[in-house]
């Protein structure tokens, strides 16, 4: 008679598929969690070894804030222009044309230009940053770093986090001027609102504190989309198509981030 | 010297390694063989601390790998050059700069402290003696299968390594290149005294490299020795596995 583990031979028994994908969901999740403060925690408990990587910095610093100003400046006046137009629009005609600008100037600063910046950023820049380092690792370059002595981790993720950092609020600065501007263009010459009026309303309407808060903004999303985007290349298996699979979640998740993000500072800080 | 003892490594529950035991004495060549997929390189992975076996103990120069922290693993990867099956060349950099690069590690302990011009020369003499003169500016990708691991033989021994470990370093070359990468680790141990773990499962360059061998079977040691010992071995198992490895060598000889 065999005695040996009654609970191996039984049948599995399945609850509902519900509770089981939860299940599996859940622990999923909390895995990546865990692995990713676990990379960031190596990160800051190794920040000195970053020192070799300082060119690298630079570079990223490049790749991330220069080549992204063209998309940048795309995007950031036509939204301008659009809040313009469709305040202006939503507007009584009682109501003074000059609020149109005071509309652009705290929508600007406060939510369109961090939000679709670190949006549209998210895909550019989180896709590179995880097809880099996911072809790094399944073409066994990251080993060879670790080979020859360097610590992979801050040879290319702190590099790029720091940038990120570095280059998200200034590029959200050069946003929010090319969005007021685009915004007294809308006002101007699509909703005819004298000039005078919109800047006047602007300046009426501006509160440092306002672009405080979308620098601070921006400067969360720079990590949390440099850092997804570097954790999930980082740990890419099953050779390209896993890259493939990895830079797709990237962009995923990072704009999902960002919109959370978004959301939970609006709650606490303003 | 490098001693490894009774390491076992499974992946998903697939065991790859089963229980391998082998010594490295100081300035030879050992080679392991084995069939495909058998293990040999996460073997050679494991030695640079790249990946930890589950069980088992490596130890180099009387140091246990498995134990040290991470800035005394990073010292050890100093004393070693990792040539890997495909290469591993950096995409991002020019040949000059991938070679250099190993050059520049360490900069943060101090290790390796040379100036800018004293890299260059190396680079230029590593380069030359893989045969690739006059490369420096070219890209990674501009290059054959054959040129772009004899870049990354030279990225592995211009800053004179004392241990050299070799990832299947002729496969996928003619076998003009083959021989060319065959004479230059022969050159390394005779010239330079490094000693040296070849992984391949080309019995032919093996034995132009080696001067003992490990054959892995089923993820075991299943014999170490000389030429000599293993040829004439009454095992059942080296003896098939020589004769079916010589007659795939014949064959692609001819």
């Amino acid at each position: 008679m065999d005695l040996a583990a009654p609970a191996a031979r039984a049948p599995r028994l399945h609850g509902p598929l519900f509770f089981e994908v939860i299940g599996r969901v859940t622990i999923s999740f909390l895995e990546h969690l865990g692995m990713y403060f676990g990379l960031i925690w190596w990160m800051v408990g190794n920040i000195r070894n970053a020192r070799e990587s300082s060119k690298n910095f630079f570079s990223q610093m490049v790749q991330i804030g220069n080549d992204s100003i063209p998309i940048v400046i795309f995007v950031s006046t036509f939204v301008g222009m659009v809040t313009a137009v469709q305040s202006a629009y939503q507007l009584y005609s009682w109501i003074p044309r000059s609020v149109v600008g005071g509309l652009v100037i705290k929508s600007v600063l406060l939510e369109l230009t961090p939000l679709l910046t670190a949006l549209v950023l998210a895909g550019k820049v989180g896709a590179t940053i995880t097809a880099e380092i996911g072809s790094m690792r399944v073409t066994e370059q990251v080993d060879a770093l670790e080979a020859m002595g360097f610590d992979s981790v801050s040879f290319l993720i702190t590099p790029r986090i720091l940038a990120g950092i570095v280059m998200f609020p200034v590029l959200v600065v050069f946003g929010d001027l090319l969005a007021v501007l685009g915004g007294l263009f809308g006002a101007v010459i699509v909703a005819h609102i004298p000039a005078g009026a919109f800047i006047a309303g602007m300046k009426s309407s501006f509160v440092t504190r306002d672009a405080v808060f979308g620098l601070t903004k921006a400067t969360i999303f720079g990590y949390t989309i440099t850092s997804i985007a570097s954790y999930q290349g980082y740990y890419v298996v099953g050779g390209s198509a896993g890259v493939g699979k990895a830079t797709m979640s990237t962009v995923v998740y990072t704009c999902l981030a960002v919109v959370i993000l978004d959301f939970i500072l609006a709650s606490t800080l303003l | 010297m490098i001693t490894i003892r009774d390491i076992r490594k499974s992946f998903d529950e697939r065991p790859v390694l089963r229980g391998v035991n082998i010594d490295v004495r100081d300035r030879e060549t050992l080679v392991v063989l084995g069939r495909s997929g058998g293990g040999k390189s996460v073997m050679l992975k494991m030695i640079v601390g790249l990946l930890k076996p589950d069980s088992g103990s490596i130890n180099v120069d009387g140091n246990d790998v498995l134990s040290m922290t991470y800035p005394k693993l990073r010292e050890l990867r100093f004393k070693f050059g990792f040539l890997f099956q495909g290469a591993a060349l950096f995409d991002s950099l020019t040949v000059g700069d991938n070679v250099a690069l190993a050059l520049r590690r360490g900069r943060a302990t101090h290790e390796l402290e040379l100036t800018e011009g004293e890299i260059a020369e190396r680079v230029t003499f590593a380069l030359e003696v893989v045969g690739l003169k006059n490369t420096e500016a070219v890209m990674p990708s501009n290059l054959s299968g054959g040129m772009k691991k004899r870049v990354g033989l030279a990225r592995a021994i211009v800053p004179s390594p004392r241990y050299m470990l070799y990832d299947e370093p002729t496969t996928g070359l003619d076998m003009e290149t083959a021989d060319e990468i065959n004479v230059l680790i022969n050159d390394l141990r005779t010239k330079l005294g490094v000693t040296s773990i070849v992984v391949t499962h080309d019995i032919h360059s093996a034995f132009v490299v080696g001067d003992r061998f490990a054959i892995l079977n089923d993820g075991r040691t299943l014999m170490t020795g000389t030429r000599a010992e293993i040829e004439n071995s009454t095992d059942e198992d080296v003896r098939k596995y020589i004769s079916s490895s010589l007659s795939t060598s014949r064959t692609r000889l001819t």
